[in-house]
């Protein structure tokens, strides 16, 4: 047995990714024209789901605290650490769906901040930022379902 | 080389013969082709409308309906009902002729205004069609790219990818594009569910200004109302402009900022209006005879028996208005700071101290990494 983290940053953070992940996949779901059309924004507290701008403003909130939670993963790991996480990616498809969400959305980030981009470009982004969405979005919910479970020895 | 020897073998004579031949050809080419030319090279082009010049003739919307009407296709006999129903199908295919507003059969109309200006009406005519944003929110938050702006910046709607759903609309300022139900893609995918048509609105002659032609409604103005050419000349002549008409208005010059609509709306456009009057007068004529077309047409579409969203009345009315309009991507320009700095921050606290001790608060014994990481997808 070595020393080594447990969950770094704690339940906190555990529910800062799950917060962040979460109104990442509603306002982004909420940047195609449904809200509005199957009743959602008519809920109670959801009429603003029905506003693009106030969403995408939200998506990129969700979006800055991802990075910065995965970010910061990356510079413990780069510290030399070995830790177990009780949040965020566990495998190579999981970081590589998020990947494709970040170079992607990094792409329709930088058009909507004024930078010219060619038509194809931004097309294959929309639909690959889409695709990769509805791939975490799935993966993400039978994570949830199949559980996680600390390492053997090990309180969760 | 051959082609030193073809420029050596030139006389004198016929080298002038060649400059006078080009030189012609230019001139009969209306000396238009430099900024369609810049349209070519994809350079950003901008139009300048001076409204003092506009006679309400319509050329510019005959020219416009003549060349494109046709390439908006008609939709299938049963437009499919989009589910649910308040989905409203709009259908404007047997109204083609409608040509005192925007629908997608008419990307450009005339504004027929009398100004109430300094005790007296004044006769004032607007062309209005897509204003071509420089940062364009249609183009930004279309979901599925269908609505693009090339270098050159046009901005237009691909037919062949829009879904109908209308964002653009929503999404700009002036409401600009149009929906007509029955036709695209959508019908080959869930047409009740998702999808409900093919948004249109002007792509400034797209397919002409590729070729070094002018947009048509350039070309067929008799009184020279619009001009295109590369933005930042435009900015400046639009600014030399507004400050004459300030000053015959006998406002001060510095408050030619008045007189220019589509300078800094929606962060910058790319189509500036410069006219005899101040916008904020020109806004409240509009809107005094938007809100009157408005009540008639409702209540004629009541009179047929119809809701106001079978007959197409929805939002507003296919009319802009010219009030002032903030820039829409404000927010989304500032909060890819967030975007930026948020990637920095978490790997440097990840790396640093601060943070690195945050993990030692919950460190505990485990088994070793490999065991830990393994098999879980």
């Amino acid at each position: 047995m070595s020393l080594h983290d447990y969950s770094p940053g704690g339940r906190a953070l555990r529910w800062l990714y799950g917060v962040a992940t979460g109104l990442a996949v509603f306002t982004g779901m909420a940047q195609l024209p449904i809200m509005k059309r199957f009743y959602l924004a008519d809920l109670p507290g959801l009429a603003f789901s029905a506003d693009f701008y106030v969403t995408g403003d939200l998506h990129y909130l969700a979006a800055a605290a991802l990075l910065l939670l995965l970010a910061w993963r990356l510079g413990l790991k780069a510290r030399g650490g070995s830790f177990w996480y009780s949040w965020g990616p566990r495998s190579a498809w999981g970081w590589a769906l998020l990947g494709v969400l970040i170079a992607t959305g990094a792409v329709k980030a930088a058009r909507n901040a004024g930078v010219y981009l060619p038509p194809a470009l931004l097309l294959t982004a929309d639909f690959t930022h889409l695709g990769a969405a509805m791939a975490f979005m799935f993966t993400g919910l039978g994570s949830l379902i199949k559980g996680r479970k600390a390492p053997a020895g090990e309180g969760a | 080389m051959p082609e030193t020897k073809t420029l050596g073998s030139l006389s004198r004579r016929g080298f002038l013969k060649g400059t006078a031949a080009a030189a012609a050809g230019l001139a009969v080419s209306g000396l238009a082709l430099p900024q369609a030319v810049q349209a070519a090279t994809g350079q950003e082009l901008c139009t300048l409308l001076d409204l003092s010049r506009c006679i309400g003739c319509e050329a510019c919307v005959d020219g416009c309906r003549d060349a494109w009407q046709a390439t908006v296709p008609d939709p299938v006999a049963n437009i499919p009902q989009p589910f649910p129903e308040r989905v409203p199908i709009e259908d404007w295919s047997r109204r083609k002729d409608v040509q005192d507003r925007l629908t997608p059969y008419n990307f450009l109309y005339v504004e027929h205004l009398e100004v109430p200006h300094k005790g007296q009406e004044q006769e004032l005519h607007i062309p209005r069609r897509c204003m071509h944003c420089v940062n364009a929110p249609c183009t930004n938050l279309c979901p599925f790219g269908a609505c693009q702006t090339e270098s050159n910046g046009v901005t237009h709607i691909d037919q062949d990818v829009c879904l109908g759903g209308a964002k653009c609309k929503t999404v700009c300022p002036w409401h600009i594009p149009q929906r007509q139900s029955g036709v695209g893609i959508y019908l080959n995918l869930m047409p009740q569910m998702a999808g409900n048509g093919v948004m249109f609105k002007c792509h400034r002659c797209l397919p002409l200004l590729e070729k070094g032609q002018q947009p048509r409604c350039i070309e067929v103005c008799p009184q020279k109302v619009q001009s295109i050419g590369p933005r930042d000349g435009q900015l400046k002549k639009a600014e030399a402009l507004a400050r004459q008409m300030a000053v015959k208005d006998g406002a001060p010059e510095d408050k030619w900022g008045d007189y220019v609509y589509g300078l800094k709306e929606n962060g910058g456009t790319g189509t500036i209006y410069v006219a005899p009057m101040p916008f904020s007068e020109i806004n409240a004529a509009i809107m005094k005879d938007h809100q009157e077309k408005a009540k008639e047409e409702r209540a004629a579409a009541a009179q047929a028996g119809l809701k106001p969203e079978q007959a197409g009345l929805l939002g507003n009315l296919g009319r802009p208005p010219m009030g002032r309009v903030a820039n829409s991507m404000e927010n989304a320009e500032k909060l890819t700071l967030a975007l930026m700095i948020a990637p920095v921050a978490g790997l440097a606290a990840g790396l640093g101290k601060f943070l690195a001790k945050v993990g030692k608060l919950t460190q505990k014994p485990v088994a070793p990494a490999s065991k830990q990481e393994g098999g879980r997808s």
